[in-house]
């Protein structure tokens, strides 16, 4: 048989993709955050491994913040408080 | 292990996808092609030539509206353009008749009220159903009528694979790094039935929603259908106290969601012993509210995250709570052919349906 050609099924990017923040050389000092995906189980693992991070590595633990929901988005400004509040965020996804 | 047929990508101009040289056009070149670039759903493809394309788009305008972009879909943020939706439905085996729906429906996905976003990321089953309505059923080949979910219609067995199609390639929802679903469900392979006009007693779904066109488009994310039946009864009540009992369970979505919605899709058996009897549809809905309910505090001890109205927090342990918030959220509608069944769709949870006019 011949060769046929036949169109890409995916379609282009419509966004950039955007770059993660360098991670930083040193611990010590920073303000660390947490957000709160609203799963049942997130919260108490991720303020468990917050408080053993802050204490071994000499952070300042700013708190606990909680997006509206779980299914969507953090909300805009919440994001730019925790920008404005914290050098370090740790979250998650899913259960 | 195969490393896939020889391929040579090809540059395309602008508003057209890329063209993909294949070694031949037999169907295992194209599958092996598939498999080995993590595309498809598995299942045989029709193979989207650029004659088999153009006959596609010119079921709506052609060629000069082949790049407006319909949609911007997550969690690939992949573009939606009207050629990339021809070749998805070239690739599902769709009727060009066909077409125009699979452009509407793709408008509805990227409403945000729909939140694709959300459908896509979650552990949830979640599939997109298309419910096609008006003059396009019969234009079109839909069936409304015996067997609507399927199987053994072209049109909608093609257009729901279309919609997941679209949904793998350019949403990226594959499972695992775009589709976290646990396990999936069966109509995320294909999800699309028809409004049964003749057999329906009130007026139309998406007159009801105010959308007034001779043709329409509604999405709606939710689980498989939920069938129900009932022969015995020729009273409304026995029959909606059974849609009730499926509604009112713990084990879907819609117990911690309580703004999210039902489809209740009644076969024209049933909606005609509702109508006989007097009821609207909204007397239908209002009465599924009442009967649809949960002790409050078997519910309390199911759930620890829940996403409730407030007033929900005031009810005693032993009252009798609503599944959902407000009557509106159970949609109502009619599809099938005869017997005595019916089904309930549970939601996911965090999304609305959208109803829109047919393409133009």
């Amino acid at each position: 048989m011949d060769p046929i050609r036949i169109y890409s099924p995916e379609g282009a990017v419509g966004r950039p993709t955007r770059a993660l923040a360098a991670s930083p050389a040193v611990l010590t000092g920073l303000r660390l955050g947490i957000l709160d995906n609203g799963k049942p189980n997130a919260a108490p693992l991720m303020e468990r491994m917050g408080e053993q991070l802050a204490q071994r590595m000499n952070l300042e633990l700013v708190g606990v913040f909680r997006k509206g929901s779980a299914a969507t988005p953090c909300e805009e400004p919440l994001l730019v408080e925790i920008a404005e509040s914290c050098d370090l965020v740790l979250t998650g996804s899913a259960d | 292990m195969s490393e896939g047929p020889q391929v040579a990508a090809v540059e395309a101009p602008a508003g057209v996808e890329p063209e993909i040289e294949l070694a031949d056009a037999s169907p295992e070149a194209l599958l092996e092609l598939f498999e080995a670039r993590g595309w498809g759903d598995g299942l045989p493809l029709v193979p989207p030539t650029q004659e088999r394309v153009e006959r596609m788009l010119a079921s709506v305008g052609g060629e000069a509206a082949a790049g407006e972009v319909v949609a911007t879909l997550p969690p690939r943020f992949g573009r939606a353009t009207r050629h990339s939706l021809a070749v998805n439905a070239v690739l599902a085996g769709c009727p060009e008749a066909v077409f125009p729906v699979l452009v509407s429906a793709v408008r509805a996905l990227g409403d945000p009220e729909l939140n694709l976003r959300g459908v896509n990321a979650t552990t949830h089953p979640v599939a997109p159903l298309v419910i096609v309505h008006g003059e396009v059923v019969a234009r079109a080949g839909f069936n409304a009528g015996l067997g609507t979910f399927g199987p053994g219609n072209r049109a909608n067995a093609t257009l729901g694979r279309a919609m997941r199609l679209v949904l793998l390639h350019i949403a990226g929802a594959r499972p695992g790094d775009g589709d976290a679903s646990t396990q999936g469900q069966p109509s995320k392979y294909a999800y699309c039935i028809a409004e049964n006009a003749e057999a329906n007693p009130w007026e139309s779904y998406p007159r009801s929603q105010g959308v007034d066109a001779p043709s329409a488009v509604t999405v709606y994310c939710g689980e498989n259908p939920h069938n129900f039946h009932d022969m015995e009864n020729s009273e409304p009540g026995p029959i909606l106290d059974k849609a009730a009992s499926v509604m009112a369970t713990l084990g879907c979505n819609n117990a911690p969601i309580s703004s999210a919605e039902f489809f209740v899709v009644l076969g024209p058996e049933h909606a005609a012993t509702l109508a006989g009897s007097g009821w609207t549809r909204r007397d239908v809905q209002s009465y599924l509210f009442e009967r649809a309910r949960i002790p409050a505090g078997e519910f309390r001890r199911a759930f620890e995250v829940t996403v409730r109205r407030p007033w929900f927090e005031a009810l005693r342990d032993a009252d009798p709570m609503p599944i959902t918030d407000h009557p509106d959220n159970i949609r109502v509608l009619v599809a099938g052919g005869p017997g005595k069944h019916s089904c309930v769709i549970p939601s996911w949870g965090m999304t609305r349906s959208v109803t829109l006019p047919l393409e133009p």
